[in-house]
């Protein structure tokens, strides 16, 4: 496994922003298929409610565009402070050029600062924090902003049960920073490449270019309808995968950091739906108090903005407080990809949840 | 382990079935409620109380409730 640990970074701060628009399980009984019986069942068990998503034309780069403003500005921090920015995402503005260099541009950020795109999903926050940790610790860069945002609504078929009710969308922007104080963090990060077709959008790439055929939708042998262009999730495979890897991997990290479950202050993991973070809860027999999880039943599965929503929206209080919070966090998904970190936060300057100006009342 | 719990278990893993109203028989993929989330509910409770995690596969040549228990058994 690959692992690694710091003692002088820290978080200075994080803030995601949702779309307004507000979509409910409730009013798209017809879109899926017209049982109601499913779809209560559907709400119940895997605890899905409401979710947050863009209208079309809005992108991760202006959701975490508005997180990165207010970042910069809740740390009282000039553009030309930041030494690096690292933006993931996998639901680009472009094939070519990066994210990173969108906003970049947009941000009028200094050309010393190096940007670069990290092609993960739900993992990619924690992967993120990784690439920043090391970053800051080689020297060099003494602050480098990590964006995470996703907008797969946009990727999801209407009509597809499987997905289209579990995605939102959102944008965050963390700031990480060297630390004047020592300050402990541990990673672990894992892939296994061969459940690649597990969670793939499998046409549009270099792979199966788009075409009419790509484009075309079909109805699966359980009535749900999608494209090839469209977001596929093995939906057991799925959750077999998180129930079998992530137990496994919070303990494997906590042991290699020579600490226990109970010195975890919050477990925060990737919020995917309800029912699998009570799984994973429950498989390692930690107290759900300790466990946020109301995060997807607001904003939805939002992918590599998810942890980062989870820490503004439940712990923003706490973590910009004075006393110092161990967190787990931990990220899961397409990949199939799996990393986590085990840190310490306090004294965040910023760490909210904002809400994004639609597009239309932009216009 | 045995056969009538392992039935409960199945009964209570999967919404709108009768305490009691399937068998050893039963076949559990012809049940109305049989669909993608009894799949994940049925996985997490033989998983939980069983130690055997099912695949999509394991779940295809099967037909029976006796076998999938068979199948558990034949796992664990």
């Amino acid at each position: 496994m690959a692992k690694c640990s710091f003692n002088q970074v820290q978080l200075g701060g994080v803030v995601t922003c949702v779309p307004s628009l507000v979509k409910c399980i409730d009013d798209e009984v017809d879109l899926f298929g017209g049982s109601e019986k499913q779809i209560m069942r559907l709400k119940k068990t895997i605890g899905l409610d409401r979710r947050r998503v863009v209208e079309p034309g809005t992108t991760a780069v202006d959701l975490c565009e508005a997180a990165a403003r207010r970042l910069l500005s809740g740390a009282e921090l000039k553009t030309d402070s930041i030494d690096a920015m690292i933006f993931v995402t996998q639901t680009p503005d472009h094939t070519q050029p990066c994210n990173a260099a969108v906003l970049h541009g947009r941000l009028d950020l200094p050309k010393s600062c190096a940007a670069f795109d990290v092609n993960l999903g739900c993992s990619g926050y924690v992967y993120g924090l990784w690439l920043a940790h090391m970053m800051v610790s080689a020297g060099g860069c003494g602050r480098v902003l990590l964006l995470a945002g996703d907008t797969v609504s946009q990727i999801v078929n209407p009509r597809d049960r499987a997905v289209a009710p579990l995605f939102g969308d959102g944008g965050s922007a963390t700031l990480i920073q060297l630390s004047g104080v020592e300050s402990n963090s541990w990673f672990s990060l894992e892939t296994d490449g061969k459940g690649f077709d597990k969670l793939i959008v499998p046409a549009g790439g270099q792979r199966a270019p788009s075409s009419a055929a790509t484009r075309a939708e079909v109805t699966d042998e359980v009535g749900n309808i999608r494209s090839a262009e469209n977001l596929f999730m093995d939906g057991a495979e799925i959750f077999n995968f998180s129930i079998v890897e992530e137990p496994k991997a919070v303990k494997d990290l906590l042991e290699y950091a020579g600490l226990d479950l109970d010195s975890v202050d919050y477990f925060v993991f990737h919020q995917a739906n309800r029912y699998i973070l009570s799984n994973i809860a429950k498989r390692l027999k930690i107290d759900l108090a300790k466990v946020p999880m109301q995060t997807v039943g607001s904003y939805g599965n939002q992918s590599s903005a998810s942890i980062p929503s989870a820490l503004c929206g439940e712990l923003g209080e706490l973590l910009r407080g004075a006393t110092s919070q161990r967190l787990l966090l931990s990220g899961f998904g397409v990949g199939l990809s799996w990393a986590s970190v085990l840190l310490d936060v306090a004294q965040l300057s910023v760490c909210e949840i904002i809400e994004s100006v639609s597009s239309a009342s932009k216009a | 382990m045995n056969l009538d719990k392992f039935i409960k278990d199945f009964e209570e893993a999967v919404e709108d079935i009768e305490p009691g109203s399937l068998s050893a028989a039963t076949e559990f993929k012809q049940l109305e409620a049989w669909d993608s989330l009894a799949i994940l509910t049925v996985t997490d409770v033989i998983d939980m109380e069983y130690g055997v995690l099912l695949s999509k596969q394991c779940l295809e040549g099967m037909k029976t409730l006796e076998e999938l228990y068979q199948f558990v058994l034949s796992k664990q």
